[in-house]
């Protein structure tokens, strides 16, 4: 747990912090320094409109991050009441919200993404919609196997009897056997929206120019490969270390829970 | 004054309950006795209103058995307690839900009563023994006071020495208490020594109903004897009680 | 077990009519008006609202939603994708060709992979938390965190631009198959290395493997009968997910690589807004899906019969 805290406070801190730390604006255009590549005044170069690559790679965690973070977030919050509706709400609530899990799962992904994002004009609303659309379903399962599981245990049964209201049940008795085994679930999601944001803005459906996501910065990029291949290779290696960061933290999660058998 | 009447439970199409009906004065205690299967746990759950009957009623003094608050005792102590909350913290969960107010040392008397040390209540359940937690059990049954209290196996969980213990102190502190208890367990030996009447389950139905001396002494239904004798050669119950 | 796959073969009906539906409702409710980005699209021109409501009609779009449901579904049930609303031309066989480019692609990229994790994950585990298994898991998770199209790009700048050693773009040549099925046979390595090498490591610590070998039960025979069988519940289960990604990963492989497969069918179709074009994608893809979820399901009903007791 605590790794994974770490990582994803060091990334959001990233996100909320880098713009400070950038030299230089990363919208100021600055054509007779175009394409160059690492230099004194440009540490990772410049690109095509001459914007600093450096400035545009710190600010472009504000949308690679910030909106990932977002996306994984929503999505959690979607699929976890999905999932418990579907484990207390009765058998009727859960074949039906099951059903609708497994329709939503039926959607490749990034296909789906990329439909929704395309057709409800790119732009970073759609980019949300979508990816938080076709994100919750992993929670949901997850969620409703605890739901089940803990809803027939004692100390619930006792809770009830008692007379608790529904909500503190939920706060005391639920929440401790899903938080561990959710935010598995969600390093996992975080990271995969980190790659679908940029994914889709490398396909020029995710968010808009002149804002510096990394996804669009490899889109342009890759126009100039042959001139200046180094301006490929940050945006990049911006994402793979960020992904890795967070699957490595998620990992870690995942085999402490298996070792201690999931507490709770 | 518990009653039931005409208690029928299904699932899907088979009865586990099948016309169950029975009656438990105040401070008294009935004592359901009947092997793996036979609908025991069922009968508990239906009273708590933890499932719907397909028919029957049942009431306290006459008004539905759920407005008197019954509380629990389960069978493993430690499935009964949040092992992330303390023991307190779960014990006064039937206070803070109903919000009560709790007397004056109430809870010291009941934990002298239940010989629980008080710093006790401070630990997590997986950190102390299992008679322990099993009398943690009963308190938060107790707290709120409650006219009736339910016990599922009570004493299953626990070895020889802590049962003729725990036994004892659930004696005492209904006397002391004065709540009507339901005791469901497979043990007639025990079934006989505390209950006041013992009902008889077989296969989701009553096979008899006595008071506890006349059972012990004479069951009417082969059944019944033989479960008796059995109860005798295995030496838990003292021979011609 | 015949009542199983019955109900398996319910929830893929029901899941099925829940895809039909929700693609129909997204194409509906696209902000802007569709008939309109269609006829620009179409006519490369500004026009007047007739010819919007002409096309609007012939697209069918100036009913209600019901009533355009099943008018949409009618056809497609026959596997009749209708027309280009850009082109004009019958979707199928565009369709079609691009799948021709897209499928092989995949399953290139599926070979490739396959033949790289499985020797690695069977040596990794041969001696695990070895220095083998850890440099497995993780160039593993390194792979799993590198986006297939920035992988692509950078296959293409050393082997096409700065090497000259083979081509990049277009699709001419089987020699412009390769680089696409490397990069695309490189991620499902990685995730494949890892979910077999997990399958593997949970089928050698079944508790009567012990008893077993003590038994005097030879070491291969154990590996082959026991070990094996067990290994390959969760790994075609995760296995039959990585076919249906494996779709999506040569989607978005083609499109960096410009081969005229169902990734650029697909861009263009969304760009021009040609809904038909769209549609035709999406259903192909979710058919592909359910069907490869209903293989697995039933394969892993049929293999382990105590699965079925547990949903529902």
């Amino acid at each position: 747990m605590r790794s994974v805290a770490l990582v994803v406070t060091g990334l959001v801190a990233l996100a909320v912090l880098g713009p400070l730390l950038a030299p230089y604006d990363p919208t100021a255009i600055d054509i007779p320094n175009r394409l160059s590549g690492p230099t004194q005044t440009f540490p990772l170069g410049t690109d095509a409109l001459g914007r600093d690559i450096l400035s545009r790679l710190l600010y472009g965690a504000r949308w690679s991050l910030g909106l990932a973070f977002l996306i994984s977030v929503l999505s959690l919050i979607i699929g976890t009441s999905v999932g418990l509706i579907a484990a207390l709400g009765g058998r009727i609530a859960d074949w039906s919200l099951m059903r609708a899990t497994d329709t939503f799962l039926a959607f490749p992904e990034l296909v789906a993404a990329v439909v929704i994002a395309g057709l409800m004009g790119a732009g970073t609303w759609s980019l949300i919609f979508a990816l938080s659309v076709t994100g919750w379903m992993r929670y949901a399962r997850v969620a409703r196997g605890i739901g089940l599981s803990v809803q027939s245990r004692g100390y619930v049964v006792q809770a009830r009897l008692a007379g608790m209201p529904g909500w503190s049940i939920a706060r005391w008795h639920y929440l401790p056997s899903l938080i561990p085994s959710l935010t598995v679930v969600w390093t996992g999601m975080f990271a995969r929206a980190i790659l679908g944001i940029s994914a889709l803005g490398f396909l020029g459906f995710g968010v808009q120019p002149p804002n510096p996501e990394w996804g669009a910065m490899l889109l342009d990029a890759r126009v100039h490969m042959r001139s200046t291949p180094l301006q490929m290779i940050w945006p990049g290696l911006a994402v793979v270390s960020c992904v890795l960061a967070i699957n490595l933290a998620g990992d870690a999660l995942r085999d402490a829970l298996a070792k201690d058998g999931q507490p709770g | 004054m518990l009653t039931v009447t005409d208690l029928v439970v299904k699932r899907g199409a088979r009865a586990t309950l099948d016309g169950i009906s029975l009656s438990v004065p105040a401070a008294g205690t009935l004592a359901v006795v009947g092997e793996s299967g036979a609908g025991k746990s069922t009968l508990i759950a239906a009273i708590l209103g933890l499932l719907k009957p397909a028919t029957g009623v049942i009431t306290w003094n006459g008004a539905p058995v759920r407005a008197a608050r019954p509380a629990l005792v389960m069978q493993e102590p430690r499935a009964a307690f949040n092992p992330a909350l303390s023991l307190r913290r779960s014990v006064m969960e039937p206070i803070a839900a109903q919000g009560i107010t709790l007397a004056e040392g109430r809870l010291e008397r009941l934990c002298a009563g239940l010989e629980l040390p008080l710093d006790l209540l401070d630990r997590r359940p997986a950190q102390v023994s299992i008679g322990q937690a099993q009398r943690a059990g009963i308190l938060r049954a107790l707290i709120a006071a409650p006219p009736l209290v339910l016990f599922d196996e009570p004493l299953s969980a626990l070895d020889a020495v802590t049962q003729k213990h725990t036994a004892r102190l659930i004696a005492e502190v209904q006397a002391e208490e004065g709540f009507a208890a339901l005791i469901v367990t497979h043990d007639l030996g025990y079934a006989v020594a505390h209950g006041d009447r013992i009902m008889v389950l077989k296969d989701g139905q009553v096979e008899e109903t006595a008071d506890a001396q006349t059972f012990a002494l004479s069951p009417r239904s082969p059944y019944c004897r033989a479960l008796r004798d059995a109860a005798i050669s295995l030496g838990a119950l003292g021979a011609a009680a | 077990m015949i009542t199983a796959i019955g109900g398996v073969l319910l929830r893929a009906v029901v899941v099925l009519s829940g895809t039909a539906i929700l693609t129909f409702a997204l194409l509906w409710h696209a902000p802007g008006d569709p008939a309109q980005a269609i006829a620009m699209a179409r006519f490369d021109a500004l026009l007047s609202d007739d010819v919007i409501d002409q096309v609007r009609q012939e697209v069918g779009l100036n009913t209600g939603f019901w009533q355009a449901f099943w008018a949409w579904l009618g056809p497609l049930l026959r596997l009749d994708f209708g027309y280009s609303a850009v082109t004009g031309r019958p979707v199928w066989p565009d369709l079609w060709a691009a799948m021709t480019y897209t499928f092989p692609l995949a399953l290139a990229g599926l070979a490739i992979g396959l033949a790289l994790s499985l020797p690695l994950a069977i040596l990794a585990t041969k001696r695990p938390g070895g220095l083998l298994d850890r440099a497995a898991v993780a160039i593993a998770s390194l792979g799993a965190a590198i986006p297939a199209y920035w992988l692509g790009l950078l296959l293409i700048l050393l082997f096409a631009v700065q090497l000259g050693l083979l081509p990049a773009m277009g699709a001419r040549t089987p020699a412009h198959a390769i680089l696409p099925a490397v990069t695309l046979g490189l991620g499902v390595a990685a995730s494949l290395t890892r979910i077999i090498r997990s399958g593997i490591l949970e089928a050698r610590g079944q508790p009567f493997l012990p008893a077993l070998r003590r038994r005097g039960v030879a070491g291969q025979a154990v590996a082959r009968d026991h070990v094996a069988p067990h290994a390959a519940i969760p790994v075609v289960t995760l296995f039959g997910l990585e076919l249906a990604f494996l779709l999506e990963g040569a989607v978005l492989v083609e499109v960096i690589f410009g081969r005229p497969g169902l990734g650029t069918f697909l861009v263009t179709a969304i760009t021009a807004r040609d809904f038909p074009h769209v549609q035709a994608v999406v259903v192909l893809t979710a058919l592909v899906f359910v069907l490869v979820n209903l293989a697995t399901d039933i394969f892993y009903r049929v293999i382990d019969p105590r699965i079925g007791a547990e949903d529902a």
